[in-house]
């Protein structure tokens, strides 16, 4: 018989193994919907407008909103026109989260989205191209009472996209300039309890710094972050699936160590699979609820582009070994035409990654995105990586035709054949195609998931009874592709008929050439194997 | 009529329209209420009972700042019924954001209304701001009590977002461990929030079955229903590699602009009513029907009156006009801003001025202009 548990398994037993995994797929999708609350929370502030009234631009003064040591503030600038106080003297304040909240590390992360309100005026609008200058800073503390320490200091400059949804004449004047969210802040870890982000922007009229920006009336930060709740939820399913995994992960290799035989390719790239998938389960995040890691947020991208660029490979050398053409494979270097661009594609996006989230572990502040040399490079990075993706699924979808074009070939032959080889040949199709299916399957409901949550509202309420369909997607999704992987190394795990009791039996033994010919045509993958087999076979004869 | 007798009938069964309380506001209890109550209708007279809210009145006071030092006394606020008192004790730290809403719509309909016959004028000196122009149930009554509704959600969402207040929609029904709400799962819309608390106060004497209070109630609603309709959806992808794989996407504000543009076409296409009166157990309901039944009924975002406006032309104490004498007009417009509309056919005045003016200013984003001066001449026409 050849290798692997999923042809030696009876239908009946396929189904209770499948039906045990849709147990616990549904399970995954209820944890997100029904116990974690939506994944992220935003607050929304609108920023206290402070006069820096001691005029000494140089000191490190903090500009608190509101509380004890509250800055002298202003509610509209109308007011400052009349006080005859400057643009430069204006000191935006916000703090983070609202009065009597405090964040927590289980947020994991911080990112704050700027939003200026600039009102049109015949005679001072936006102008083409117009940048804004920002002096921010931002500081943090742990107690109400404490000393703001601060936490970074930049000098960003951001495109100022905007456009007047009214025509531009005297009848808008007034009416609210539609702009860009502008970036600000991306924090990977949230370690303080109290931050506080104060923005300048100075006027420089000789060096046309923040010249030509419109009438400002306000800037409000919006705030994102994860919800402690789905964390936990989140916290908790990894670090139940890391022994999950962990443990399949080492019944699958000693299934193959068991082996006289080395292992062959597929074998190996299941099993690294499996390695990339733990990677994602282990939950180091843990740590980051102890310990100030800013890295956390990088870190999680690499290894998610580690399992990718794995779960990739894993489908083309999947479909290439069964390919059933008489072509001998087994190796990576065979499959450098369809890996490459994978390979290619992931550095590129890993570059472009570093570029933003590896450069905002120095500077929070930064965004790759700013500068138009940035936007460019940023966009070359991600074009190249849209091209490999396009040329790797041309291979895929090449090689399953290919596959599916020897499978009917080999069908036509089907009824010439004996009535054992037929069944066996059937079954064997029967369960690729099934493979075929759930992968497909898996791959479109992800697809059709990551849709939903573009376009629908995030919760769907079933009297009295919210679902969190958004956390019910992340969680479905993590959980489906670690079932995906726990059931590829079951299932593609070596069988134990494979070797010892099988040649046994007497009745086997007259099929055997057949066998070996249907063997080695169908799952030619096994090569080594039918190698070793044979020589054994031989010997025991 | 006497300000005495009248008020009376009205007064007592005020009280049938506290069962819808939303916001469960602690209770006081009856006597105190009774009396409070009572306290209110005797002092204030009919003025409680104006076609429109005394309370407006907020909106001149430019002591009720939301930066300013000095509480609001609720005791202080005119022409407030025993639950808008109750509403402003208990939350009195966003109080400073309704009077700054009724301002904000207000000065809304100052501008929408600035080159018309009737520019919302308000009176200084008087506790009925806009003077008796209001009390009947006009398309103007139908248009200052949406954008006044609208003003008050408007100004009460954005002062939640400045973080000083406390009852701003956090920590509320969340599920997750007790006195976690906040960091299991966040806050809510600020949104919501801010319609409740519009609904709790600006509705809260709309509650006579009579014809003025529906259609004031349907007005307010409309006003309401316009700032959620404008709402802007703003996302953010933070995924991996800053992909839309994880997407986070929230609710914006508009400007109030343009909510004062919308209702402005609303005002324009405002349906009218005729008044039926039925008999039902509590005694006579007045409602309103579509007067014609040819146009579509009115929807909830639309506005409705029952009573011709006067036309505004001549001063009229009893109306409120304030005749559109000496007013400055449009020569060249053949709108409603034009002179031969603005002045009904009464002819304008013409006279040259020479105004100094700013020109070629350099503008900074915010506070200072850097101008050369002008002078320039103007012809300025006025209505006879």
């Amino acid at each position: 018989m050849a290798g692997a548990i999923i042809e030696n398994m009876s239908t009946g037993k396929l189904c209770i193994v499948g039906g045990i995994l849709f147990v616990f797929q549904i399970v995954a999708f209820l944890l997100g919907g029904l116990i974690a609350p939506n994944p992220t929370s935003v607050i929304h502030s609108t920023a206290t407008k402070c006069i820096d009234v001691q005029k000494n631009h140089h000191k490190t003064k903090w500009f608190m909103p509101w509380g004890p040591n509250q800055c002298e503030k202003i509610s509209s600038f109308d007011e400052a026109l009349k006080r005859q106080i400057e643009a430069n003297d204006i000191v935006f304040a916000v703090h983070i989260p609202y009065i009597s909240k405090e964040m927590n590390p289980w947020f994991q992360f911080m990112l704050s989205i700027m939003q200026l309100d600039i009102a049109f005026k015949s005679n001072n609008f936006i102008q083409e191209n117009a940048m804004v200058t920002l002096d921010v800073t931002m500081a943090y503390r742990n107690d109400l009472s404490g000393k703001w320490t601060e936490l970074a200091r930049s000098t960003e400059q951001r495109k100022l996209k905007c456009k007047l949804p009214t025509p531009k004449s005297q009848i808008s004047e007034g009416h609210y300039y539609e702009c860009d969210l502008i970036p600000l802040i991306e924090l990977g870890s949230v370690a303080h309890k109290y931050y506080l982000v104060n923005i300048r922007l100075p006027v420089n009229e000789r060096k046309k710094v923040n010249i030509g920006i419109g009438e400002i009336k306000d800037l409000k930060l919006t705030t994102i972050f994860q919800n402690g709740g789905f964390t936990k939820v989140w916290f908790a399913m990894k670090t139940f699936l890391t022994p999950s995994i962990l443990i399949i992960m080492i019944w699958y290799w000693r299934r193959i160590t068991m082996m006289t035989r080395s292992p062959v390719l597929l074998e190996k790239v299941i099993f690294a699979l499996g390695i990339s998938m733990t990677f994602i389960n282990i939950p180091v995040e843990w740590f980051s609820i102890g310990f100030n890691w800013t890295w956390m947020l990088l870190f999680g991208d690499i290894r998610q582009g580690i399992f990718y660029a794995m779960l990739l490979s894993f489908w083309i050398i999947f479909c290439g070994e069964h390919m059933m053409d008489q072509t001998e494979r087994n190796r990576l270097s065979r499959y450098w035409k369809q890996v490459g661009p994978i390979a290619f594609g992931s550095c590129c996006l890993f570059i472009f990654d570093m570029c933003e989230r590896g450069v905002q572990l120095k500077n929070p502040f930064y965004s790759i995105w700013a500068t138009d040399v940035g936007t460019e490079l940023a966009m070359a990075f991600i074009i190249v990586a849209g091209i490999c993706a396009c040329l790797y699924f041309g291979f895929l979808c090449f090689m399953v035709f290919q596959v599916f074009r020897n499978i009917s070939g080999k069908r036509s032959k089907l009824p010439a054949m004996s009535k054992t080889r037929r069944l066996h040949y059937e079954g064997l199709i029967f369960r690729f195609k099934f493979f075929m299916l759930v992968t497909l399957a898996c791959a479109a409901l992800s697809v059709i998931f990551f849709i939903t949550s573009q376009v629908n509202e995030g919760h769907w309420t079933w009297d009295g009874t919210t679902v969190q369909v958004n956390s019910a997607f992340f969680t479905g999704i993590y959980g489906m592709w670690n079932l995906y992987v726990f059931a590829l190394m079951f299932l593609y795990a070596p069988s134990h008929k494979n070797y010892g009791d099988d040649q046994s039996n007497g009745d086997l033994r007259v099929n055997s050439a057949e066998e070996l010919q249907l063997t080695t045509t169908i799952t030619h993958a096994d090569g080594p194997t039918e190698v070793f087999r044979l020589a054994g076979k031989e010997a025991q004869e | 009529m006497g300000g005495g007798g009248f008020p009376l009938p009205l007064c007592v069964y005020a009280p049938e329209g506290f069962s819808a309380d939303t916001l469960e506001l602690p209770g006081l209890m009856d006597f105190y209420f009774l009396l409070g109550f009572l306290f209110s209708c005797v002092v204030s007279g009919r003025k409680v009972f104006a076609g429109y809210p005394i309370w407006w009145s907020l909106a001149l006071g430019q002591q009720y700042n939301s930066l300013a030092s000095r509480p609001i006394l609720c005791g202080s606020i005119p022409g407030l019924v025993p639950k808008q008192l109750r509403f402003c004790r208990n939350y009195i730290e966003i109080m400073p954001s309704v009077a700054e809403g009724v301002k904000l719509g207000v000065q809304e309909c100052k501008h929408q209304f600035r080159g018309r016959r009737w520019n919302c004028t308000t009176i200084d000196d008087s506790l009925a701001i806009f003077g008796p122009v209001l009390d009947k149930a006009t398309r103007e009554s139908a248009f200052v009590h949406a954008i006044a509704s609208a003003g008050v959600a408007f100004a009460v969402i954005r002062s939640c977002t400045e973080g000083t207040s406390t009852i701003c929609g956090c920590d509320s029904h969340h599920k997750g461990p007790p006195g976690e709400g906040w960091k299991w799962g966040g806050c809510s819309e600020d949104a919501e929030f801010g319609i409740l608390v519009s609904r709790e106060f600006a509705d809260a004497r709309e509650n006579r079955p009579d014809a003025r209070s529906a259609m004031n109630r349907h007005n307010n609603e409309a006003g309401r229903t316009t700032i959620l309709d404008h709402m802007h959806l703003k996302c953010k992808c933070h995924g991996l590699s800053g992909s839309c794989e994880v997407k986070t996407c929230w609710w914006t504000q508009p400007d109030f602009r343009a909510i004062g543009d919308y209702l402005k076409d609303k005002y324009d296409s405002a349906s009218e009513m005729v008044v039926e009166k039925h008999r039902e157990s509590r005694g006579w309901v007045e409602t309103l029907r579509a007067k014609y039944a040819l146009f579509k009924p009115p929807t909830e975002r639309d506005l409705v009156y029952y009573e011709n406006s006067p036309n505004f032309c001549e001063p009229n104490p009893e109306t409120g006009s304030f005749g559109t004498k000496d007013r400055t007009c449009n020569v060249t417009s053949h709108g409603i801003d034009g002179c031969d509309l603005l002045c009904c056919g009464r002819g304008h005045n013409t006279r040259t001025e020479k105004r100094k003016e700013k020109c070629h200013c350099i503008f900074h984003w915010c506070c200072y202009v850097s101008c050369q001066e002008c002078v320039r001449v103007y012809d300025v026409h006025t209505c006879k």
